[in-house]
């Protein structure tokens, strides 16, 4: 069961991707290519020539990769939810040193923007994380119980905030700034790399949407599996609205809002489950 | 394998002095009212993700470097087409004391799409025919008769 979910998340993400593409193309009132479009980019890439700047980015990639799966396979086999996003973490600071071995200037700028959105996402996530290890008692997957949606509503909201800049998608795409720095952390990588960081990307898109879908649970296992893709379409829903509607902002702009409107928010749910505990609410 | 490729052609456009018009046209396709994405285009604007090297206008002496040098640094099999008449053979400018009068003149060209300017249809069907091509196209082994990574760097970096 845990091998299947392993090998179907990632799956799972890069139709999600597709859908996303399709819903945006539809939003400019265009076709929009099909939704299987990541799957093709991937293999495409594996079928290309390598070209690398120096061993270094190889080894970065494959690290990257190998975090992101390692935390998916923890988050899948219902491990310590803390280890899951300090594993991830480290892939996405794999990602930066890669970007920062190759030694050309938009890597570079790239990279350091990257390192912004990591200061930006990283303690809203954290955050959430630990609102479910207070509100439930536990951090061990397994060992959550019942539906936490009721109570943690807010968290799941500023996943969304997280989820925007995850997914690359306005006003907070400031790294891979397709218009400015062409497309940051991934400008000097190519062909079966460029694959690899792109694979580590659905890992790490996964583990996020994963963290989500831990929010909703139901006795009855389709209601629960319903629940859980009905909170994920509408997360992504929410940020291709928000995508389509804005234009990118600075990245001294992604970090005040995200952290302050995540922090915020969070500290509002926290309250909220503390009154709770106490019998107020 | 062959089938993802032609599924899933990122472009890089440059403008090698052209008048702009076969750049418009270019631009165009990716409106609503061409849409190209639909084929899994992505105009990548990065030689290193890029597979397909669209080039307008005629070349001229100034930038042919800068052609090399893109071409050098996208990774193979990879496919460049030449749109419009500049490109196709230098057209008004050949023998301009400036200009190397057409892509060719530089770089290996596998699909020439005239028009002054081209139009946006006809560069669709180009890249449907370089795809053709591209989806059977191997890359270079490293024995010595193709240039080697090290060469290639060179030439970029010259």
């Amino acid at each position: 069961m845990e091998t299947i979910l392993f090998i179907l998340a990632p799956i799972a993400v890069g139709l999600i991707l597709g859908i996303d593409r399709k819903v945006t193309a539809h939003m400019q009132n265009r076709v929009g290519p099909p939704i299987i479009q990541p799957f093709y980019d991937l293999v495409k890439l594996f079928g290309k020539r390598t070209m690398v700047m120096n061993n270094g980015q190889i080894i970065f990639a494959v690290s990257c990769l190998v975090f992101q799966a390692l935390a998916l396979a923890l988050l899948v086999n219902e491990g310590d939810l803390l280890v899951v996003f300090f594993l991830s973490g480290a892939g996405s600071v794999s990602l930066v040193l890669g970007a920062f071995s190759a030694g050309s200037p938009y890597s570079f700028y790239g990279s350091q923007r990257e390192l912004l959105q990591i200061l930006a996402y990283e303690p809203v996530l954290l955050l959430v994380i630990l609102l479910i290890g207070y509100d439930q008692g536990t951090l061990t997957v397994s060992k959550l119980n019942g539906s936490m949606l009721p109570g943690l509503g807010l968290a799941a909201l500023s996943l969304v905030l997280v989820l925007v800049i995850k997914l690359q998608k306005s006003p907070y795409d400031v790294a891979t700034a397709h218009q400015e720095i062409v497309s940051g952390p991934y400008v000097e990588y190519s062909g079966p790399y460029l694959g690899v960081t792109k694979l580590a990307h659905w890992f790490e898109l996964a583990i996020v949407l994963g963290i989500l879908t831990l929010l909703f649970w139901n006795a009855n296992s389709a209601i629960s599996i319903g629940g859980k893709v009905l909170l994920v379409a509408a997360a992504i829903f929410a940020t291709q609205v928000i995508d389509n509607a804005s234009a990118r902002l600075t990245r001294g702009r992604m970090v005040r809002f995200t952290l302050f409107a995540g922090i915020a928010l969070i500290a509002v749910n926290m309250l909220g489950v503390y009154l709770s505990k106490q019998g107020v609410i | 394998m062959g089938r993802s490729r032609v599924k899933s052609p990122w472009i890089l456009h440059f403008d090698t002095g052209s008048c702009n018009g076969c750049d418009i046209e270019t631009w165009a396709l990716l409106t609503p009212r061409y849409d190209l994405e639909r084929f899994g285009v992505l105009n990548e604007a990065n030689p290193k993700h890029a597979d397909v090297l669209l080039v307008t206008g005629p070349v001229t002496k100034k930038v042919e470097d800068r052609l090399r040098n893109l071409y050098a640094q996208m990774p193979e099999p990879r496919v460049v087409i030449a749109v419009g008449n500049c490109a196709s053979t230098g057209s008004p400018f050949d023998d301009c004391y400036n200009v190397n009068g057409g892509i060719d003149r530089v770089l290996p060209v596998d699909v020439y799409i005239p028009g002054c300017a081209a139009r946006p249809e006809a560069i669709i069907d180009g890249i449907v025919l370089g795809l053709r091509k591209w989806r059977e196209r191997k890359f270079a082994a490293h024995d010595g008769t193709q240039p080697s990574k090290e060469t290639e760097m060179q030439e970029a970096s010259r």
